[in-house]
């Protein structure tokens, strides 16, 4: 049997000691990154939320469905917040009052500008237009790095407000002679009921809709807006499902799906993917992603990289570097996707439009400001090849 | 003195250096990894003093079951020195581990990770200093408590200079924490000799351990999981370190990123909106800078630019790692920009405050009625002002736009023309002379090329937006003073809504313990608790008027701090020797700092920066000496018993824990240095009634 005396005893215990906290900094460090802190932060029903009364600004949801007890659910969003009289919705703008579910968000949008389409992104839909461009209160998600935070994470009650019926809007929209009115900024989504009554007009008086939009919509309301949707910009904010939980409060797969439908339903749109340094700028996350846009949707919509700047809440991290956004887009373009932008990077080559066939210059963008522009119509000026999109009012 | 009350008097005095820099080395690093305003300042003061009473408060209970031992406090000085530098990388590490890299986070979430990581060491640290008093009355009965609190003040104040004046100019935290830890680890070796037991064999190894663990991990845990850490330095105002990732060089001060190498947008907004009003920029004042914008500034071909920058260290970095370049004309100024300007006689065409947002008591002094006055007067008659404040998207969210529209007022107190542009940051442009909004057409006509503006602006910054924002300016919205830092409270507001908090449950909760524990006390605790308070509450008032006449000067307010614990030793020393007429010394010593703060503010208030420096160090250092000659005096009228020393102890800490807190979130930001003054003196009033309503409960 061996024996230990004290000294023995001391100099292992030290030594273990110190093997042990040698180690420990490297498990922790571990942790940082994609993988520490909450796994997902989505969010939750306010329970007891809802006003005491409806305001003007009401309007009886668009998809629910009536459940025992006088709850009911919403049939929107992913989220399907089920709701017991009094309560209110994730994304903040659904209230259930008395066994009937409705939105609070009708009418009142609380952010109204006239925006160069450019901005939204939409670089393939009528280059030098304007929208005009409109939201509410409310987000069913709940993105660490949000630029709209003051609106998509307050109740409609809680903000200045704009009165603006779906009428309203096609005549400011006419006054301002945009040719498109936006439903953007915060989540249109969650002002389902506001944005699908306007677009209904709007297409009506041959004005053109685009939802700008995180995707995070179920079928069946999507199926409906589809009907008058001219063109979308989608945020696929990540191609990894733990990702999505931990820094948007959402999943990826009802993304995909909006991405589908959209493909399926003959929508141009556009898909825009933030580079979060250290969660969102992976080769191999990329190439799949990719490969997944390659196989369900094909090679003709436009896909923006953007410039990550720390906000809001994920403000520790520095931005993206612009090399990163150069690879990114290198790598999409050498996977088959043939038009790949670079976003918020200020004379970056990858603001411009190439011809996927010739490769010559077709768009020139300096930010918002367009020096060269070489499509006919929906052409190429150079090779006659069709561009995706669409260029012409 | 007997050997074993040498011994004893040893540990406390090294327990007293130890624990200083260990709380000041806390503090640096929870504002490393935690949002660095006024209120988490507070708070973790307010946690650190709070978790000392309530350890203070422990020892009585545990004096009442066993008896204190040489011995066991041998463990405790060891495992106190052990749990230092455990506590530093374990505020590091576990940041990652409780919440999303990379991600701010909210008042309670702070609140608890402060609690959670600094109760061990902080209930240690109370505990210790009356158990070392237990353990002393076993060996001499009658023990005088007070000298205990006269060499655990020793021992603070040297702590203090020692990290003040040496040690965060030559040490990195972790090293500053060995060298403080030293001197315990030695004293506590030496209670066990001649004969040390394996027992503190292995403590004095465990600690040694930790401690040499965390130098050679210290650089280790500050790597960044984006990028690599190129460089990593502790200047007197914080921490700086560098980040490369790819070709981009982003310098992070505390931990936040605050500029990068490619950030073009920043440095073109900064001085192309200022600039490109003026006819000639020949002089221009930089009052701290950010990446690229030298290489915008010399498209103007300026005369002089002098660059003002607080912290030599930052513009070092700045100008090592390229992120700003020298330009013909240049003159770099280390020192605080608002004594720059009083100082200097110089005019300039613009002053551009490149400052962050006014969450401190430091940074507000640059957004004050005083401040743009200043500014206006050493500006050329069509000279320009410009600063800005952080942007929004699309809707001005009302707490912003109170913080906005109080800086617009305050600005239009001595500029006629004030434009606000929107963007991720919003430009307040102040002049006297007409301000154009076109800033592209400004451009091209003086024929300077940009990047970010000329293809972005009419699309981030249209008419309309800029109409929009100038037009929701609340002219009900208050003005910002030096005195009155308004802008404080509504910072305090933005912070808390952009977390969907608010600070009232932890206020209520605050209140309500507060009451119950102050109803409980005796009147002489209620001295010290109301002593505590003010003392607390007078040093933060008096670095809040010093920084408003003379500036951020580190040394001088490095003095006050330490003159605000030097007083308090020389105090108990002649408090201890009090024997007689102890309420009445107590109701003198009252009536003294109510009427020396009072005289205080009515001289700061009179005479301003007239008064003169040394006046804020005579202050500080009679205010703590009435504070320490009233608790020897208060612990003989509460009797020698162990309850009555540790709840004295307790009632100063836990006063000084509340002076912290309401003085620095509550008292100034809403009331103004006038009534916060007037509110302290209020709560020694009301302790001199109590003490002269009623019988001292024990009155010798």
């Amino acid at each position: 049997m061996l024996t230990m005396n004290r000294r023995d005893f001391i100099y292992r215990s030290a030594a273990f000691l110190c093997c042990t906290a040698l180690c420990l900094p490297d498990n922790l460090a571990a942790k940082s990154g994609p993988i520490s802190g909450p796994s997902d932060i989505r969010g939750k029903v306010f329970k007891g939320g809802a006003p005491a009364t409806l305001w003007k600004w009401s309007h009886e949801g668009f998809m629910y469905k009536k459940l025992q007890d006088q709850k009911v659910v919403c049939l929107i969003c992913p989220n399907r917040c089920i709701l017991a009289p009094g309560d209110r919705s994730a994304c903040r703008s659904k209230v259930n009052m008395d066994g009937t579910l409705y939105s609070l968000a009708y009418g009142n949008p609380c952010a109204i500008h006239n925006d160069p389409v450019e901005k939204k992104p939409l670089f393939h839909f009528i280059p030098r237009s304007r929208a005009f461009s409109i939201a509410t209160t409310g987000c069913n998600l709940r993105c660490l790095n949000c630029q709209n935070w003051e609106i998509s994470q307050a109740k409609p009650e809680e903000v200045r407000n704009f009165e603006l019926f779906p009428p309203d809007v096609i005549k400011a929209a006419r006054r301002s002679e945009a040719v498109s009115i936006a439903y953007t900024y915060s989540e249109a989504i969650t002002y389902f009921e506001y944005m699908i009554d306007t677009a209904r007009q709007a297409r009506a008086a041959q004005i053109n809709n685009l939802l700008i939009s995180n995707g995070y919509i179920n079928r069946k309301p999507l199926l409906e807006l589809c009907q008058v949707l001219d063109a979308a910009n989608i945020n696929l904010k990540s191609f990894q499902d733990d990702i999505y939980r931990k820094l948007n409060g959402g999943r990826l797969t009802p993304v995909l799906n909006t991405l589908k439908t959209l493909h399926a339903q003959g929508v141009h749109f556009e898909i825009t993917t933030l580079a979060v340094p250290g969660y969102v700028d992976d080769d191999e996350m990329i190439k799949q992603m990719c490969q997944w846009i390659l196989t369900n949707l094909g090679p003709d919509y436009p896909l923006h990289f953007s410039r990550f700047f720390p906000r809001y809440k994920l403000n520790r991290l520095p931005p993206t570097p612009v090399s990163t956004l150069t690879k990114l887009r290198e790598l999409a373009l050498q996977e088959g996707i043939r038009y790949v932008y670079v976003g918020n990077v200020p004379t970056h080559e990858g603001n411009n439009t190439y011809c996927h066939a010739c490769g010559k210059l077709l768009v020139e963008r300096m930010g918002y400001y367009i020096p060269t522009y070489n499509m006919d119509g929906n052409h190429c000026k150079f090779c006659r090849q069709r561009i995706p999109g669409r260029w012409t009012a | 003195m007997k050997k074993i009350e040498r011994a004893i008097l040893q540990v406390v005095a090294a327990t007293g250096i130890s624990s200083v820099v260990v709380q000041l080395i806390t503090i640096r690093e929870f504002l490393a990894q935690f949002q660095g305003n006024e209120f988490i300042i507070a708070l973790i003061l307010f946690c650190w003093l709070t978790l000392g009473g309530i350890g203070t408060l422990l020892a009585r209970q545990v004096a009442q079951r066993m008896r204190a031992s040489v011995n066991a406090l041998g463990i405790l000085s060891f495992l106190l020195a052990t749990l230092a530098p455990v506590q530093i990388l374990a505020i590091r590490f576990l940041r990652d581990f409780f919440f999303i890299h990379g991600t701010s986070v909210g008042f309670y979430q702070t609140l608890a990770y402060i609690g959670l990581l600094i109760t061990p060491y902080c209930l240690l640290l109370g505990y210790v200093l009356p158990y070392s008093l237990f353990v002393l009355r076993h060996e001499i009965p009658d023990y005088p408590g007070a000298r205990i609190y006269i060499t655990d003040n020793l021992g603070d104040v040297t702590g203090g200079a020692l990290f003040a004046f040496i040690l965060v100019f030559w040490a990195t935290p972790l090293q500053a924490v060995l060298i403080a830890n030293i001197p315990l680890m030695v004293a506590t070796y030496l209670l066990y000799m001649p004969r040390p037991t394996p027992g503190a064999i292995i403590l004095a190894v465990a600690a040694t351990g930790a401690m040499a663990f965390g130098i050679v991990w210290e650089k280790q845990s500050l790597v960044p999981s984006e990028g690599r850490l190129v460089h990593y330095q502790e200047s007197r105002y914080g921490r700086i370190s560098v980040h490369q990732d790819q070709e981009q060089y982003t310098l992070f001060k505390d931990n936040l990123p605050v500029f990068s190498s490619q950030n073009i947008a920043a440095a073109e907004e900064a001085i192309h909106y200022p600039l490109s009003q003026l006819l000639k920029a020949r002089r221009t004042l930089l009052i701290s800078g950010e990446g690229g914008i030298m290489a915008e500034i010399e498209k103007y071909h300026p005369e002089t630019v002098d660059y003002v920058e607080l912290d030599p260290k930052i513009a070092a970095v700045q100008f090592q790692f390229n992120l700003m370049q020298p330009i013909d004309g240049l003159n770099v100024i280390h020192e605080d920009g608002r004594a720059h300007l009083k100082q200097t006689t110089a005019r300039y065409d613009a002053i551009i405050l490149n400052l962050p947002e006014p969450d401190t008591f430091q940074v507000n002094r640059f957004y004050t009625d005083q401040f743009f006055r200043l500014a206006q007067t050493h500006l050329n008659p069509e000279g320009i002002l410009s600063f800005s404040m952080q942007g929004f998207d699309n809707y001005l969210a009302e707490a912003q736009r109170q913080k906005l529209s109080s800086l617009h007022n305050t600005a239009a107190r001595h500029f006629k023309h004030i434009l606000l542009l929107p963007g991720q940051r919003i430009f307040f442009l102040c002049r006297n002379a007409p301000i154009d909004w076109d800033i592209p057409a400004l451009l091209e006509h003086r024929n300077i090329h940009t990047r970010y503006i000329r293809g972005y602006y009419y699309g981030n910054v249209t008419r309309e937006r800029v109409d929009q924002l100038n037009a929701l300016m609340d002219p009900q919205a208050p003005i910002n003073r030096d005195e009155s830092p308004r802008l404080i409270k509504i910072m305090f507001s933005q912070w808390f809504d952009k977390f969907a908090t608010s600070p009232v449950a932890f206020m209520l909760v605050i209140a309500t313990v507060s009451l119950v524990y102050v109803a409980r006390m005796t009147r002489a605790e209620y001295v010290l608790f109301s002593t505590g308070f003010m003392t607390m509450g007078s040093e933060i008032l008096v670095i809040f008027a010093f920084q408003i006449f003379f500036g951020y000067i580190y040394f001088q307010i490095g003095l006050i701090v330490t003159v605000f614990l030097a007083g308090l030793l020389p105090g108990a020393w002649i408090g201890q020797k009090q024997i007689r007429h102890l309420k009445a010394t107590l109701i003198t010593a009252d009536g003294i700092l109510i009427s020396l703060t009072a005289v205080l503010i009515i001289m700061v208030m009179t005479l301003g920066d007239r008064l003169p420096a040394p006046s804020y160090l005579i202050f500080g250092f009679l205010v703590s000496l009435a504070c320490g000659f009233q608790f020897p005096v208060a612990l003989q009228l509460e009797g020698a018993g162990a309850g009555a020393v540790t709840r004295t102890f307790s009632a100063d800490l836990i006063g000084a824990a509340g002076g912290t807190l309401i003085t620095s979130v509550v008292l100034i930001p809403h009331l103004g240095i006038l009534w916060a003054a007037a509110a302290l003196i209020a709560l020694k009033l009301s302790s001199l009634v109590i003490l002269g309503g009623g019988h001292a409960d024990n009155e010798s």
